[in-house]
Parts: structure tokens; sequence; C-alpha cells
């Protein structure tokens, strides 16, 4: 078997910054690669996130379906505590369970939303996994012990560390800057040498690997990468940032080119990013906001945001439904990165709250006062766009959603944290989430050096379903992003649409599992049955 | 229903540290009274991860999220083993938190 198809995720990848580089020379092998191949922008979902962005990208269907809206979910129905999202959140078919139902394998490295991992051919190394629990989580379950053998490989540096990962969102100090970036380019070459070992050992038809750095950088050095943000007159520390960042992307040029090639020129190789990416220069205290306003009061020990920069971990996040009083609190922002509002109704999450029947009123007024919200100093409007719940997220999932999901001006995130100011302006200028991700195309059949309009992040999984020769099943929102191909594919290759997608199941038996021996027989029939297992 | 026992719980908990501790720096035996932080080297993280291998196992969610937040603000600064056995055999009573989402 040969490695047909080819998926290069880069997280938070945009063309604001991937331009400025090709153009300076530092990833000369990308600038080749779109030469003769296809760009264009890659619209994100609401909100552009990394987990309802890569959920999209790899069901090709909406957040209001696939149930994925932020990185966190309530844990229960009845209370307001939070849990990190996983693969059992994801309710509808991936690409990776789709294609293995047809008989294809596929090997996933580093994506987000594959704990617990899920019954598939061919190999899986998920992403957002603590180190001491990845033998667990790869399947099938004999493949930690096989990558363990790649020459370098470093289980603490290649899996998910939460210090380093908060620090993208907390800050760093910047003593640390220089360790935390060459930390990134090992970590780069940790999943890159993985790929490289499976791509040698079991070829597979589809390959994806996910490069998570990109958002990394440019969230806590956006000031350093963004040509428009360089110091006219950098200080030394300042060009040792700014060359070590582009040392990162020549790096990643690099990775990238090495990938290319083990493909082959039969391959198609897709580039892919889940969401874009903007500077930020302020922030938006939501639940100050609300508090001023009468719908949320504090609870008695609400620590006050002690950064001033908005800044909050990911073990606050998870307290924050005990900064609340939620006796006298109606509405309430519960996660920074979901830029979600939520409304306390009674008999929704507990006895307290709004009357149902006043739901839509006191919606309607929020939303309103949202839009009133207007800089002190400018006079230009904060909130730039409200969306209600069934307009985000329209689908079987609406329930999962904030009642109302925000867009700011500067394109940030809120801050759920106590302050006694609403606005803030940041310290520094960090980088934050925009809707324009990336998409970039180059293969057998596929046109050469066009520029393309924006595409849809949900075309991502039909086009590649398409390019493997599979058909597409019915209920999938994207479309084959025919605009890609050159004239005549597909009178040649014809899209097909095919059966409806599996939902899948949310505790799947996994063969060769321990705790599963007994049942293992029947499993491994039933998932022949499928179509998982040969 | 068939009560689980926590002398079962015990062993489950046993069979889910063992089939990752192999690439633990912790080689010691684990009791009711081992401490996830002090004595495993847990970080916070790997007790989400122990939470997801648990429900897993179980094929069922746990109000995980609200009892690690309980635990910290009644100051206690570590979970032990026979913490996790006694929530767990509280929680297998009841109904699954969270399927109806």
């Amino acid at each position: 078997m040969t490695n047909r198809v080819v998926l290069i995720g880069l997280d938070g990848g945009t063309f604001a910054t991937l331009d400025a580089l090709m153009d300076e020379g530092v990833m000369p092998f990308l600038q080749a690669f779109l030469a003769s191949g296809v760009r264009g922008e890659l619209l994100s979902v609401i909100p552009p996130l990394t987990p309802p962005g890569w959920a999209s990208l790899v069901t090709g269907r909406t957040p209001g379906h696939h149930g994925v809206m932020d990185f966190f979910r309530f844990e229960s129905p009845h209370n307001s505590y939070l849990r990190l999202v996983d693969s059992r959140d994801v309710k509808c078919e991936t690409i990776w369970s789709i294609i293995s139902r047809q008989g294809l394998k596929a090997t996933i490295l580093n994506f987000p939303q594959m704990i617990p991992p899920r019954p598939m051919a061919g190999n899986a190394v998920p992403g957002w996994a603590p180190w001491r629990h990845l033998r667990r989580l790869c399947f099938p379950p004999d493949l930690f012990d096989k990558i363990k053998t790649v020459p370098g490989f470093n289980v603490q540096e290649l899996a998910m560390d939460l210090q380093l990962e908060g620090r993208a969102i907390e800050g760093s100090s910047k003593d640390e800057y220089e360790d935390w970036i060459q930390f990134h380019i090992r970590r780069e070459q940790q999943w890159f040498q993985i790929l490289h070992y499976l791509m040698q050992e079991d070829p597979c038809d589809l390959t994806a690997v996910l490069f998570d750095g990109v958002d990394k950088l440019q969230h806590l050095l956006w000031r350093f990468i963004d040509p428009a943000y360089l110091p006219a007159h950098p200080s030394a520390w300042e060009q040792r940032i700014r060359e070590l960042c582009l040392a990162y992307f020549r790096h990643l040029d690099g990775l990238i080119a090495e990938t290319v090639a083990m493909a082959g020129s039969e391959a198609s190789v897709f580039v892919a990013s889940d969401h874009g990416f903007g500077p930020s220069t302020e922030v938006f205290y939501v639940n100050a906001w609300l508090h001023r306003h009468g719908y949320l009061a504090w609870a008695v020990d609400a620590p006050e945001d002690a950064t001033e920069a908005g800044r909050l971990g990911l073990g606050m996040i998870r307290r924050a439904p005990v900064m609340v009083d939620w006796s006298r609190t109606t509405t309430y922002g519960l996660t920074p990165s979901s830029n979600g509002v939520h409304m306390a109704v009674a008999g929704r999450r507990g006895p307290h709250g709004i009357d149902p029947t006043e739901y839509e009123r006191v919606r309607s007024r929020l939303i309103e006062q949202l839009y009133q919200l207007t800089d002190p100093v400018t006079g230009g409007r904060v909130v730039t766009q409200v969306w209600t719940r069934e307009e985000a997220f329209p689908g079987p999932q609406v329930h999962m959603a904030p009642d109302l999901t925000l867009s700011l001006r500067d394109g940030g995130f809120v801050s759920i944290l106590k302050s006694d100011v609403i606005l803030r302006p940041r310290p520094e200028v960090v980088g934050t989430h925009r809707p324009q991700g990336v998409f970039m195309a180059k293969g057998p059949g596929i046109r050469q050096g066009l520029s393309l309009p924006p595409l849809s992040i949900i075309d991502v999984a039909p086009t590649l379903l398409y390019t493997l020769g599979l058909p597409i099943p019915k209920d999938v929102e994207g479309r084959v992003a025919a605009q890609i191909l050159d004239p005549g594919a597909l009178q040649r290759s014809p899209i097909v649409v095919g059966e409806p997608t599996q939902i899948p199941e949310a505790y799947p038996q996994r063969p060769g599992h321990k705790e599963d021996k007994e049942g293992e027989t029947q499993v491994l029939e039933r998932l022949k049955n499928l179509g998982y297992v040969e | 229903m068939v009560e689980v026992t926590q002398e079962q719980i015990a062993a489950d908990l046993e069979g889910i540290f063992h089939e990752t501790m192999g690439d633990w720096e912790y080689s010691g035996e684990i009791t009711p009274d081992t401490r996830l932080f002090a004595d495993l080297g847990l970080e916070s993280i790997d007790v989400v991860a122990l939470g997801g291998a648990i429900e897993e196992h179980y094929r069922r969610n746990f109000p995980f999220a609200q009892w690690l937040i309980q635990m910290r603000d009644q100051q206690v600064d570590d979970i032990r083993v026979k913490d996790v056995i006694q929530f767990l055999h509280d929680n297998l009573k009841n109904p699954s938190v969270g399927e109806s989402q």
C-alpha cells in the first residue's frame, strides 16, 4: 500500500502569518507547494476554536450537529461543573471511522477528541493526552510499544504537558520564551518522527498529522511574528525571540517538505487549519459587565483578576462555577474560550434562574444591552456580533450551546474573571483566533497555482473522501470542493452520494483492551460486521 | 442491578493503574492509602485522564469535576485511592450523569 492522501493540520494556521513568512524566505517549501497547488482561506465555525474547528473538519458537520462547541462541556444536566470534551462528545462519525468502514486504513497523529480511542482500521496517537496515559490511549493498544522504538522518542515532549499548554493561554515569563519556543520545535520533531516511522512501516490510505505549535506560538508571541507589531528598533532580546520564532516556522517548513516527499508524487496532500489568527489588544470582562447590569452576583470569595490581562489558568476555568452566587445569578460567562453567555433558567440546571416564560424577553433585552456597550474613550462598539444558540448552533445538539455567543471588536476572547473595570487594554498585544484559516492542496487532478475564494471547513472531510474515491455520506453537511479540481476531473470521477454516516457509540468496545478479554471475540465479530477490521 | 463491591472497585482501579504504569516513575505498591499526587506523582490533568479511564471501564459517566472541586473546597490536599473507591462506590448505586445531554 502507498500513502495515498495526506492531511497536514496546522493548528491556528493563517495566511496573515504564513504569507509574510513565505515572502521572507522562511518557508520556501510551502511557497513552492502553493505554486504547484491551490490555496484559499478556510472559514471556521462559530466559535473559531480548536475543538469545534477540528471536529467540524473531520466530520464535515457543524457544531450544532457534532456537539463540540468549546474545550469544555457541562459534566451533567444537573449541575454547572465542567469537564474537558473528548471523543465521546463527538456525536457525528469522523472520516477516520467512515473510511475504516469502507475497508481503507488511516494513520492519525495528534488530533484532538481522540480520547478515549475509538476502533478504526489503522493507527491513532491522540493529541491532548497526558504522557502518563498515552500508552492506554493509543490505538491499536500495541501501538505505543511500536512508537517507543522510534529513535529519540520522548513521551514527555510528545504528549500534553498541562503547564506548557496553559502558558499559551495564561501567559509566560519572558525569561521562558526561548526555552518554550525550542520545546515546540522539538515537539513537532517528535510527532514527525512518529509520522515518518508509520508512513514507512505501515502506509495508509489516509495519513493525518497535526502540528499545533503554530497556535501556541501565535498566542503568546504574536508581536514577534506579525511584522506589523515588530518594534522599529528591537532590543537584542527581541531580535533573539523573533529569530527563534522564524526558526520554528523554518523547521516546520522542513517537516512539511519531508512529509510531502515521503508521500510521493502520486499522493494528494492537503494542508488545513482549524481557525485563523490575529492580534488582540484589549480584555472585555463579560461577567463584570453582567454583574454591573444586575445579571450576575459574585460568590463572596471570587478572586479579582490578579493579572490585569484577563488570564485564567485551565484549573481556574474548571472552578468558574464556584465563582458565582447561583442563587442571585441569571446570566454568566462560563469559559473564556467559548465567548459564550449562559442563562440560568429555572428548572434547567437547578431551581434558580429566570422563569422559562421570560426567557425570550430577557435574552432579547440582553442582546440589546450587549450591542449598546461602547468604549468610553472612542465610543466604538465592543461587541460586534451576538448570536443566539439557534443562530450559531442549529442542529440536534443546540441544547449544549451557550444561550448567546459573542464576537468582540478585536476578535479576542472574553475574560470571565472579576474585575473593577469592564474593558482594559492589554499590556502587550497577544494572538487570538480569527475565523479565516488556511486550505492548501496539491496532487493528481488538483489545479495548479490557483488562489480560490474562501472554502468552508466542513468541506474538507467530503473532499478527502472524494479524493480517496469514496462516496460522500448523504447526511454530511459539507460538499466536495470541486473548484480545486482540474477541468474534466469530475467527469472522470463523478461525486457519488452514499449511505448516511453512523452515530458513534458513547463507549465502543476496543479489541485487545485489557478489561475486555472475555467479550473480545464477540466485539471483533461485531467490528468485522461493521467493516472496522478485516 | 448487581452492586459492585468496594473490593471489586479496588481491583478495577489497580488494573487501570497498572495498564499504564510501565511508563511511570512509580514502582511501589498501590494501597487504599496511596496518595494520587504525593505518592504517584500525578498532576491534575492525570486525574482527569484517570477519570476518563474509569468511565471507559464502567461504560458510564461520573460527576468527577463536581467531586474534585468539592474535595478542594474541603481543604483536602491530596486524594487517596480509598477516596476514589468510596466515590465510585457511592455513585455506582446511582444513575449515570450526563447521559441525557
